[in-house]
C-alpha cells in the first residue's frame, strides 16, 4: 500500500528511469576523476622514490656522503625549515644528472661533534647504564611522534644509540608481555585450533566484516588441535624481515643460533643469501597474494609451490581468514601439504587475534590498512620469547648512514602504496628497542 | 481484438510446431525395437559368431577415410601445432586456441604402438556382474574402459584387471574429486588402479570441460604418475560422430563406448566388446543394473544407448567386432 502510493506521488515514471541513469552516469564520472586523480597523485610519487633508486643501479652508493657540504648552524636555522625539503643536483661524470628529493642530509649536523667522536669505537662499546647512553636513549624518547623530526635526524639518533649494547630492561618488557597477553594472548589464540575454534563455529573475516565462515568438519579437521608454542617458551627469537637493509650484514650465524626463527611471506633463503639471512627457520608466514600471483592459486602445478617450501624445514602460516579470497587458496596449501605426505603444520592466523593485534597497536600511533607480517610475527614472538630481535626491519629507502638500500634483501619491488604504514612500524620498534623491550639489529653482525 | 491476438500468437506456435518436429527428427521414438525384441534377436544369435575379415577391413578403411584415427585420436604436438584453433564439439560454438600453457601438455606423437592386434573394449554395463569375462578381457592385448571404473577386487573377476587406455569424464573429475581443487590425493590414488595405461580425456569438447582435464594433467605430473594423459582431439570426437549420425545413431553426443568402439575399429585387427548392454532387463530376463558398479542412470536424452547397441549389433551380425554378451565361457575353455 505505501508503494504505491510512493509510485502514484511520482509525477512520471519514464523519467525516472531517465535521471536514474544519469545518476548512474554522474556516479562512474566521478569514480573516473577519483582515479585519475589518484593515479596523477600517487604516480608522483612514485616517479620520486624511482629517482631515488635510479642511484643505486648506478652503485655509487658510496658516494653519497660526498658532496654534501656539512655547514654549521645551529638548531635555530634546522627548526626553521624543518618542513622544507632539499632539492640538490648532484653532478656525476659518468652518470646522468639525477635529481634526488629527499629530507635534506645536510641537516646532519646537530649532534655531530659527539658522532665523530664516537665513531671510532662503534657498535657497543658503551654500558647500557652509562650516562652517555642514557642521553642517548632519551634522544630517541624524545621523538614522540615521527613527523616531529627529519628523517636524517632519527638516523643520527639512532645510530648514536648503536654505540651502546643493549640490554634487555626486565621491567619494561615484562609490563609490555603483561599488556600484550591481556589485548591479544599470543599462547592460546595465535592460530585457529580445534580449541579455540570449535566446529560449527562462525567464523568472521578480518576485513569483510560481512563474511562469516561456518567452520564445517571439513574445515575443522584441518586445525591443529591446541596451540604448539606456550608463554615465553623459548629463550631467544629471531624475527627476520625481508628489508634490505639485512643485505651484506653477515648476520647468518648469528639468526641461526637463535632458538626460534621466524620468517615473513616465503624469502628466498639459498646459498646466496645464507650468510645474511641465515638457514633456520621455525615459522614461515606466506601471503595468499604470493600464491595468487606466483602459483596460480595452486590450480595448476601444485609442485613447484611444494618446492619451494621444501627450502624451509618449519611450519607455515597462513591469513587464511582475512578476507574471503584467501581462504581458498590458503586451504589448498594445508591440502597440497598433505597431498604430498609432507609432515610439516600449517597453521592459519585467528582473525580475532589479528584484530586485537591491530586494535593494540592502533592505540600505540600504528594506524594502517593493514599490519605488515613482521609486525604481527613480531607482536607474537613477544609473548612467545623471552628475548627478540628484529634483523631486517627498516623502513627508509637508505640505511642509517644515508646509503640507498634495496627494499627486499632479495629484489627491489615496492608494495602497494598507502597500504602498510612502515615507517611507523619501525618507529614504533625503535622505541621499544630503546626502552628494552626488544633489539632492532640494523647494522652489520660482529 | 481476438483476431489480433490471433496473430500475434501465430509465429510462437510456429516455431514451437517446427522445435517439436526437429524434436521427433532428432529422438524418432518409433524407429527403435523394443527391448524385449531386441533380448531375443540377442538369444536366437547365441554364441554363433562367424569372422569377417571383410568387414573389418571396410570398416577401418571407412574410418580411416572420415576420421583418420591413428593421426587425430588424441590432440598431439604433431596435429595441434603452436596457434591452432581447437573448435569445440560438443558446444555449438566456442574455441580455444593451442597457447603457450597447453601446448606443453600434449604428447608429441601418438603413443600407440601400432598396429594393434586383439583389443578390448569394456563397457560397464551391469551385465558384465557376474560375467566370470575378467580373465577373457585381460588376454586381449589392448584394453580400453570408459569413464574411469572401479577395478577393485570384487570386480576383477568380471571385469578383469589389465588396462591400456581409459577414458575418464571431466564431469567424473567434477563430481567426484572436487573439480581437482581442493586435495588432489584421493584422485592420484584413484589412479593408480590403471597401472601405466593412457588416460583420454575429452578435454576440448564441452566449455566447462577443460579446466578438469589440464588440472588432471597437473595433479598428475606433480604426483609424478607413470599414467599418459591423452586429451581427446574435438575434430577425431566430431568426425566419428557424423560418422555414425549417417548410421543412424541420433542423439546430442555419442556415448564414449561408441568412441572407444570406433578408435578399436580403425587401430585393432580384432575387437572385441564387453558389457554394452543399455536395457534394464537381462538376457535371463532378470534385472540389470545401469553400471557393474553402480545403479546411477544417466540424464535421459543426451545419449542414444539403445539406438549405438543397434547399431553394435549389426556389426556383430557381419562378424566385423565381437560382442560379449552374458557369461563368458570357463577358463578352461577359454584358454
Amino acid at each position: 500500500m505505501l508503494r504505491r502510493r510512493i509510485g502514484y506521488s511520482d509525477p512520471s515514471s519514464g523519467k525516472d528511469i531517465l535521471s536514474n541513469r544519469s545518476l548512474c552516469f554522474i556516479f562512474i564520472c566521478a569514480f573516473g576523476l577519483v582515479t585519475l586523480l589518484q593515479q596523477i597523485l600517487c604516480g608522483k610519487n612514485y616517479i620520486k622514490s624511482a629517482q631515488q633508486f635510479s642511484r643505486l643501479k648506478g652503485d655509487e652508493t658510496g658516494n653519497w656522503t660526498g658532496p654534501i657540504n656539512f655547514s654549521d648552524d645551529g638548531p635555530v636555522r634546522h627548526a626553521r625549515n624543518g618542513r622544507k625539503r632539499c632539492f640538490r643536483q648532484n653532478y656525476h661524470p659518468d652518470s646522468q644528472i639525477s635529481v634526488i628529493v629527499t629530507p635534506c642530509l645536510a641537516d646532519i649536523k646537530k649532534k655531530k661533534k659527539r658522532s665523530q667522536r664516537y665513531l671510532e669505537n662503534y657498535h657497543g662499546s658503551f654500558e647500557f647504564n652509562s650516562t652517555a647512553c642514557k642521553g642517548f636513549r632519551q634522544d630517541i624518547m624524545d621523538i614522540k611522534v615521527l613527523t616531529m623530526v627529519k628523517t636524517s635526524e632519527l638516523f643520527e639518533r639512532w645510530r648514536n644509540l648503536h654505540m651502546c649494547r643493549w640490554e634487555q630492561n626486565k621491567e619494561e618488557a615484562s609490563n609490555f608481555k603483561m599488556s600484550l597477553s591481556r589485548c591479544c594472548n599470543a599462547p592460546s589464540f595465535l592460530f585457529t585450533t580445534k580449541r579455540n575454534t570449535p566446529a560449527g563455529t562462525k567464523l568472521r573475516y578480518e576485513v569483510d566484516t560481512s563474511g562469516i565462515l561456518p567452520i564445517t568438519n571439513e574445515v575443522f579437521k584441518m586445525f591443529p588441535d591446541d596451540m604448539p608454542y606456550s608463554k615465553s617458551q623459548y629463550k631467544k627469537c629471531a624475527v627476520i624481515g625481508n628489508g634490505g637493509i639485512i643485505k651484506n650484514s653477515k648476520c647468518g650465524k648469528e639468526i641461526d643460533s637463535a632458538d626460534f626463527v621466524f620468517r615473513c611471506n616465503i624469502p628466498p633463503i639459498g646459498d646466496k643469501y645464507s650468510a645474511d639471512v641465515g638457514m633456520k627457520t621455525d615459522l614461515v608466514t606466506i601471503n595468499p597474494s604470493i600464491i595468487t600471483e606466483r602459483f596460480q592459486k595452486l590450480e595448476k602445478w601444485r609442485r613447484p609451490f611444494f618446492k619451494v617450501l621444501q627450502n624451509y624445514n618449519s611450519s607455515v602460516v597462513l591469513p587464511a581468514f582475512y578476507n574471503t579470497r584467501n581462504t581458498d587458496v590458503s586451504f589448498r596449501v594445508k591440502y597440497l601439504l598433505d597431498d604430498f605426505d609432507s609432515q610439516r603444520a600449517v597453521f592459519f592466523f585467528h582473525p580475532q587475534y589479528l584484530l586485537n593485534v591491530q586494535r593494540f597497536w592502533a592505540v600505540q600511533g600504528i594506524r594502517a590498512k593493514r599490519l605488515s607480517s613482521g609486525l604481527m610475527l613480531a607482536t607474537a614472538a613477544l609473548e612467545m620469547c623471552e628475548e627478540v630481535h628484529l634483523y631486517g626491519f627498516w623502513a627508509f629507502p637508505m640505511n642509517p648512514s644515508g646509503i640507498f638500500i634495496t627494499h627486499h634483501y632479495y629484489d627491489n619491488v615496492k608494495p602497494r602504496p598507502g597500504f602498510h604504514a612502515m615507517p611507523n612500524e619501525l618507529f614504533n620498534f625503535i622505541h621499544m628497542h630503546t626502552r628494552g623491550i626488544l633489539h632492532v639489529h640494523t647494522g652489520p653482525c660482529t | 481484438m481476438l483476431a489480433r491476438c490471433y496473430r500475434g500468437k501465430l509465429s510462437v506456435w510456429a516455431a514451437l510446431c517446427v522445435l517439436v518436429l526437429c524434436w521427433f527428427y532428432i529422438f524418432p521414438v518409433y524407429r527403435l525395437p523394443r527391448d524385449k525384441d531386441i533380448v531375443e534377436e540377442v538369444l536366437r544369435q547365441g554364441d554363433a559368431w562367424q569372422k569377417n575379415q571383410t568387414g573389418i577391413d571396410l570398416y577401418r578403411k571407412l574410418l580411416t577415410d572420415c576420421c583418420d584415427p591413428r593421426r587425430m585420436f588424441a590432440v598431439t604436438k604433431e596435429n595441434s601445432p603452436m596457434g591452432k584453433v581447437l573448435w569445440y564439439d560438443g558446444e555449438f560454438y566456442h574455441s580455444r586456441t593451442v597457447t603457450n600453457d597447453t601446448y606443453p601438455l600434449f604428447v608429441q606423437d601418438n603413443p600407440l604402438q601400432l598396429p594393434l592386434k586383439r583389443c578390448a573394449v569394456v563397457g560397464n554395463s551391469g551385465i558384465l556382474r557376474h560375467s566370470q569375462c575378467g580373465h577373457d578381457i585381460d588376454q586381449a592385448d589392448f584394453i580400453m574402459r570408459c569413464n574411469l571404473p572401479p577395478l577393485s577386487k570384487e570386480y576383477v573377476e568380471d571385469v578383469g584387471t589389465r588396462s591400456h587406455l581409459v577414458t575418464a569424464n571431466p564431469s567424473i573429475i567434477e563430481k567426484r574429486f572436487q573439480n581437482l581443487l581442493w586435495s588432489r590425493k584421493a584422485f592420484v590414488d584413484s589412479m593408480k588402479a590403471y597401472g601405466s595405461s593412457y588416460i583420454y580425456m575429452p578435454a576440448f569438447s564441452m566449455k566447462p570441460g577443460t579446466e578438469p582435464s589440464l588440472r588432471a594433467y597437473y595433479a598428475l605430473a606433480d604426483a609424478s604418475s607413470n599414467l599418459t594423459m591423452l586429451f581427446a582431439n574435438p575434430d577425431f570426437l566430431a568426425t566419428v560422430g557424423k560418422f555414425w549420425k549417417a548410421r543412424g545413431v541420433h542423439a546430442r553426443r555419442l556415448s564414449t563406448g561408441l568412441f572407444l568402439v570406433s578408435l578399436a575399429l580403425g587401430l585393432c585387427e580384432e575387437v572385441t566388446a564387453y558389457g554394452f548392454w543399455p536395457f534394464s532387463v537381462g538376457l535371463d530376463e532378470r534385472p540389470v543394473s545401469h553400471h557393474y558398479y553402480d545403479n546411477i542412470l544417466p540424464y535421459k536424452w543426451f545419449h542414444a544407448m539403445p539406438e549405438e547397441f543397434v547399431q553394435l549389433w549389426h556389426l556383430h551380425k557381419s562378424g566385423t567386432l565381437r560382442m560379449r554378451l552374458g557369461h563368458c565361457p570357463p577358463r578352461s575353455g577359454g584358454s
